[in-house]
C-alpha cells in the first residue's frame, strides 16, 4: 500500500523524439537485417511483417508502461487525487493518458492494416515500400503527441520530488497565517530543516517531519501559510494546505502569532481559525500561540484575551509555546498526539470491520480467594525503601536545578620551544633553580662572562680589521661578478668594452679609494679623450678626423619610425642571440658535441646489474702457447704472418697479436703445442687438435715461447 | 603528545616526523629523518658522525654535564601536579633556558679563543 504514496518509481518517459530513436533502432537491432530479392515471396513478405508488427509491438509495450505507471487518480488516497488534481489539473492529466492510450490503438490499428496489405505485394521492393510506410506512419503519431509526453515527464518529476506522506498513519498537521512560526515548529519538533525566513510563503508546498513518541512514529505535516480568502480565490499553494486538512485524518495544530509580527492581528488570525474551522470537522484541535517569548499572553490586550478565551470555551486548548525559547513545546506536542491517540484506539475499537478483536480474546485469570488470608506480594524492604525515595523525587519536580559554574578544567601545557614541560616539573624544582640562580650570579660576580677585550695586541687588532675589509670587498667583487655575468648585453670587443670602463669618473674614483686626489685640471688629456662617444668603427671622411661627412645613419636607426620601435628592435634582436649563445653554438649547423662520452655517464660501478659483466665484450679466453723450437729462425713477421694465418683458418680471434711473441713465457696455458715448422700437415694437426678440445664460443690466446734447449 | 630526541642525531622529533624502530629485543630507536634512519642501518656509530650532537660532546663542542640540563631531565617518579606547580614551573623553565643560553655561548666564545690562539 505504501508503493502507493511514493511516486518515485515512475520510468522516465522519453519525448516523442526520443522515443522514436529508441523504437525503430531497438526494431532494427532485434530483427533480421538481411534479405535478398531472390528469396521466396513469402520469406521476403514475412521478413517486412515481422518488423512492422515488432515496431508495434514494443511501442504498445513502452506506451502501457506509461500509462500503466502514472498513478490512476480514483484508485489513490483522495488526499493524493486532491492534491494531484491542485498541482497538475486532473483534466489535462487525463487527457494526456488518454491521449497516450489512444495512440497506442492506433498503432495497432496501422500495423494490423500494412501487415494486410504485405499480402498483396509481389516484390521486395514492394514489401520494403509497405514497410517503410507503416514505420513512418506509426513515428508519426508519436510526433504529434509530443507535448502529452512533455508534460507528463513534468508530471513525473514533480511527482516523485512529493513528500511522502502516509495518510494513514498518526499525523500531525500545523497550519495557521504565513509566517507565524509553523517551519520553526516543525524544524524543533521533528529532523527536519525547513526553511525560516523572514517574509511569508517561504514554505511553498508540504513538507513532512517524523518524530517519535512513546514509542511510535508520528508525522507532522508542515503547510504553506493560509490567508482569509473564499475558497475560489485561493492559489496553488494555499490549496495544498487546504487539502491536506480536508483530507487527513490528524490533529490540527493551529499556529498564532501572539505578538503580531506577522503583520496580522489576533482579530485576523481567530477570523482565519472560524473559517477553516469546517475542516477540522472530526479532528482534535490545539491552538497555539507562538512568539510567546516576545510577548506573553498576560500582556496582550485584554479583547484578544477574551477572544481567546472564547476559543477556550469551545472546548479548544490554547497553549503558549515559544519556538526561540522552546518552552511550552513539548507540552503541546505530547498533548496533540495523546489526544490524537486516544481517538484513533476508540475508533479502533469501535470499527466492526476491525477483525483482530483483541478486547473480546483477552482475558484475565484472577484466581478465586478460598478464604480471608491476604496474601500481598513480596517487596523486599530495601526495594520497597527505593520504590518510595524514587516516588518522593518524581513529585519532587520542582527542584531547581542551582547554576554553578562548571569548574575550569586546568590544562596542563605540554611543550614549551622544543622541550617537554613533564621533563621539567619536580617537586624540588624551586631549589634547584635557587641553586642554579646562586651558581649563575657567583659565575657573574667572577668575571666569566666579561668580553675580553684585552686579548689582542694592536697588530692583531689591525690585521683582523683588514681582514674585515678584504672580505667585504671580496663580497663585493662578487657580487659585481654575478651581476656582470647575468646581463644579456651583447658581448663587446675587448678593446671598446675596455673603454667604456676607461671613463674619467672611474678613474677619480679609483684614486681617491687609493688616497690619490686628482682633478680634472690636471688630467686634461683624459677628459677631451673620453668625451668621444664611443663607436664600433671609425668612419674617416676625408683627410682629417675633424672633416666628417654625410655619415649615413645606420640601417637599424633608419629603418625604424622612433625610438620606442628602435629600442623594442634592439631588445628582440639581442634575445634571438640568447638560445644560441646559451648552447655555446655558433650557428644552426653548429653540431659540434665537445664531450661524446662524457666520463660520468661511462665509468663507474654498475648500479644494478651482475659483475660478471665486463666493459669489454664477453669472450672466454683459452690460452695456446705455441713452443717454437728456434723462435730467431721464425721471427718477427714470419710469427706474426703464421699466427695471422692460423686465426683466420681457425676461425679465432687474436688477443693482442702484436705483444704476443714477444713473450717469453706465461705459465697459465691450456695446451701446449709443438710446432716444428710451420708445415701444412703440421698446421692441420694443429687445427684439428685445436677445434677438438676447444669449444667453438672460446677465444683462443696464442702465446709463444721459445722452447728451451 | 612528547617530543621525543632522535636516537642518531639526538635532534627533537615532533609529533607526525620521522621513523620508530623497535628491535626484536624491544628496545626502541626514534629518528628524526631518514637521513639518521640509514645511517642507523649502515651500522654508523653516531660518536663518528661529526655533526651529530653525540660527536660534538665528545669533542667538548657542546655543554655537558651542566647544572641546567641535570633540571631537564626525564624520571620515572610520579609527581602531583597542581596548577601552581606548572606555573611555577614555567617561569623557571624560561630563565633556565636563558642561562643555558648564555653559557652555551660563553663555551663557544671560549672554543673560538682555542682556535685563535692555535
Amino acid at each position: 500500500m505504501t508503493s502507493l504514496y511514493n511516486f518515485k518509481g515512475i520510468t522516465v518517459v522519453p519525448s516523442a523524439k526520443e522515443l522514436k530513436e529508441i523504437v525503430l533502432s531497438k526494431t532494427q537491432r532485434k530483427t533480421p537485417t538481411v534479405v535478398h530479392r531472390q528469396y521466396a515471396i513469402s520469406r521476403i513478405r514475412s521478413f517486412y511483417a515481422r518488423k512492422i508488427k515488432f515496431l508495434q509491438q514494443t511501442l504498445h509495450d513502452k506506451l502501457s508502461q506509461i500509462i500503466n505507471e502514472f498513478p490512476k487518480t480514483e484508485e489513490v488516497h483522495p488526499f493524493y487525487s486532491d492534491l494531484m488534481n491542485i498541482l497538475y489539473d486532473k483534466d489535462h492529466y487525463k487527457i494526456a493518458l488518454g491521449q497516450v492510450n489512444t495512440n497506442r490503438h492506433l498503432v495497432a490499428q496501422i500495423a494490423r492494416e500494412y501487415v494486410r496489405l504485405m499480402k498483396y505485394s509481389d516484390s521486395l521492393y514492394r514489401c520494403k515500400l509497405l514497410k517503410r510506410a507503416a514505420l513512418g506512419r506509426m513515428v508519426k503519431l508519436l510526433k504529434r503527441q509530443n507535448s502529452s509526453f512533455e508534460y507528463l515527464e513534468q508530471v513525473r518529476q514533480h511527482l516523485s520530488r512529493l513528500p511522502s506522506i502516509d495518510p494513514n498513519t498518526r499525523t500531525l498537521i500545523l497550519c495557521g497565517f504565513p509566517n507565524v512560526g509553523k517551519s520553526s515548529l516543525m524544524n524543533s519538533l521533528s529532523r527536519a530543516d525547513v526553511e525560516v525566513q523572514p517574509y511569508a510563503f517561504t514554505t511553498k508546498s508540504l513538507y513532512v517531519g517524523h518524530f517519535d513518541y512513546r514509542y511510535l512514529r508520528w508525522q507532522i505535516i508542515d503547510t504553506p501559510g493560509i490567508l482569509d480568502q473564499p475558497l475560489e480565490q485561493r492559489n496553488t499553494i494555499e490549496m495544498q494546505a487546504v487539502t491536506a486538512l480536508a483530507h487527513l485524518k490528524a490533529t490540527v495544530l493551529f499556529v498564532m502569532d501572539v505578538s503580531e509580527q506577522c503583520d496580522h492581528t489576533i482579530e485576523e488570525q481567530i477570523n482565519l481559525f472560524e473559517s477553516i474551522r469546517p475542516l477540522f470537522a472530526n479532528k482534535p484541535v490545539f491552538v497555539g500561540l507562538n512568539k510567546v517569548d516576545i510577548v506573553r499572553r498576560g500582556e496582550i490586550a485584554t479583547e484578544k484575551q477574551a477572544l481567546l478565551e472564547q476559543l477556550e470555551k469551545k472546548d479548544i486548548p490554547v497553549c503558549e509555546l515559544s519556538t526561540v525559547s522552546k518552552e511550552g513545546v513539548i507540552t503541546l506536542r505530547d498533548k496533540a498526539c495523546d489526544a490524537l491517540m486516544a481517538q484513533r484506539v476508540q475508533r479502533k475499537l469501535q470499527s466492526k470491520g476491525y477483525d483482530n478483536n483483541i478486547i473480546s480474546r483477552l482475558y484475565v485469570a484472577v484466581p478465586e480467594p478460598r478464604d480471608d488470608k491476604v496474601r500481598a506480594p513480596f517487596i523486599p524492604p530495601g526495594a520497597l525503601v527505593k520504590r518510595t525515595d524514587r516516588a518522593a523525587l518524581k513529585e519532587n519536580k520542582n527542584v531547581e536545578r542551582m547554576e554553578c559554574d562548571m569548574p575550569q578544567k586546568f590544562v596542563i601545557p605540554e611543550i614549551w620551544e622544543g622541550h617537554n614541560i613533564s621533563d621539567f616539573l619536580r617537586e624540588d624544582i624551586e631549589e634547584l633553580f635557587a641553586d642554579l640562580s646562586k651558581e649563575e650570579r657567583e659565575r657573574i660576580e667572577a668575571g666569566v662572562y666579561d668580553k675580553d677585550l684585552d686579548s689582542d695586541d694592536e697588530e692583531t687588532k689591525k690585521l683582523l680589521r683588514r681582514a674585515l675589509v678584504i672580505r667585504e670587498k671580496e663580497e663585493l667583487a662578487k657580487q659585481e661578478f654575478r651581476i656582470k655575468k647575468g646581463t644579456d648585453q651583447p658581448k663587446v670587443a675587448r678593446k671598446i668594452g675596455q673603454k667604456r670602463t676607461r671613463t674619467m669618473e672611474n678613474f677619480e674614483h679609483a684614486m681617491s679609494q687609493l688616497g690619490v686626489d686628482i682633478s680634472s685640471k690636471k688630467m686634461k688629456n683624459l677628459e677631451s679623450d673620453s668625451s668621444h662617444p664611443i663607436r664600433g668603427k671609425r668612419i674617416r671622411v676625408g683627410r682629417s678626423q675633424s672633416l666628417v661627412g654625410n655619415t649615413a645613419l645606420p640601417r637599424d636607426v633608419q629603418g625604424v619610425p622612433d625610438i620606442e620601435t628602435y629600442d623594442k628592435a634592439k631588445k628582440s634582436k639581442r634575445k634571438g642571440q640568447r638560445p644560441m649563445q646559451q648552447d655555446a653554438r655558433k650557428g644552426e649547423g653548429d653540431h659540434h658535441v665537445f664531450d661524446m662520452k662524457p666520463k660520468h655517464l661511462f665509468s663507474g660501478k654498475r648500479g644494478l646489474g651482475k659483475t660478471t659483466r665486463h666493459v669489454l665484450e664477453r669472450e672466454d679466453v683459452v690460452m695456446i702457447s705455441l713452443i717454437l723450437d728456434d723462435i730467431d729462425a721464425v721471427k718477427g713477421k714470419a710469427v706474426e704472418k703464421l699466427l695471422i694465418k692460423l686465426s683466420l683458418e681457425l676461425d679465432i680471434n687474436l688477443w693482442n697479436q702484436k705483444n704476443m711473441y714477444e713473450f717469453e713465457s706465461t705459465g697459465d696455458s691450456y695446451l701446449d703445442m709443438l710446432v716444428d715448422n710451420p708445415d701444412d700437415d703440421e698446421r692441420i694437426k694443429i687445427k684439428n687438435g685445436i677445434k677438438g678440445s676447444v669449444g667453438d664460443s672460446e677465444k683462443i690466446f696464442m702465446t709463444v715461447f721459445r722452447r728451451s734447449k | 603528545m612528547r617530543l621525543e630526541k632522535c636516537y642518531f642525531c639526538s635532534s627533537t622529533v615532533y609529533p607526525g616526523h620521522g621513523v620508530t624502530f623497535v628491535r626484536n629485543d624491544s628496545t626502541v630507536f626514534k629518528f628524526c629523518r631518514s637521513k639518521c634512519h640509514k645511517l642507523f642501518k649502515k651500522k654508523r656509530n653516531p660518536r663518528k658522525i661529526r655533526w651529530t650532537k653525540a660527536s660534538r660532546r665528545l669533542r667538548g663542542k657542546e655543554l655537558v654535564n651542566d647544572k641546567t640540563q641535570l633540571i631537564e631531565s626525564r624520571r620515572d617518579v610520579p609527581v602531583k601536579v597542581s596548577p601552581e606547580l606548572v606555573q611555577k614551573t614555567i617561569e623557571i623553565i624560561k630563565q633556565v633556558h636563558e642561562i643555558k643560553h648564555k653559557r652555551y655561548a660563553h663555551l663557544i666564545e671560549q672554543n673560538n679563543v682555542l682556535e685563535k690562539m692555535l
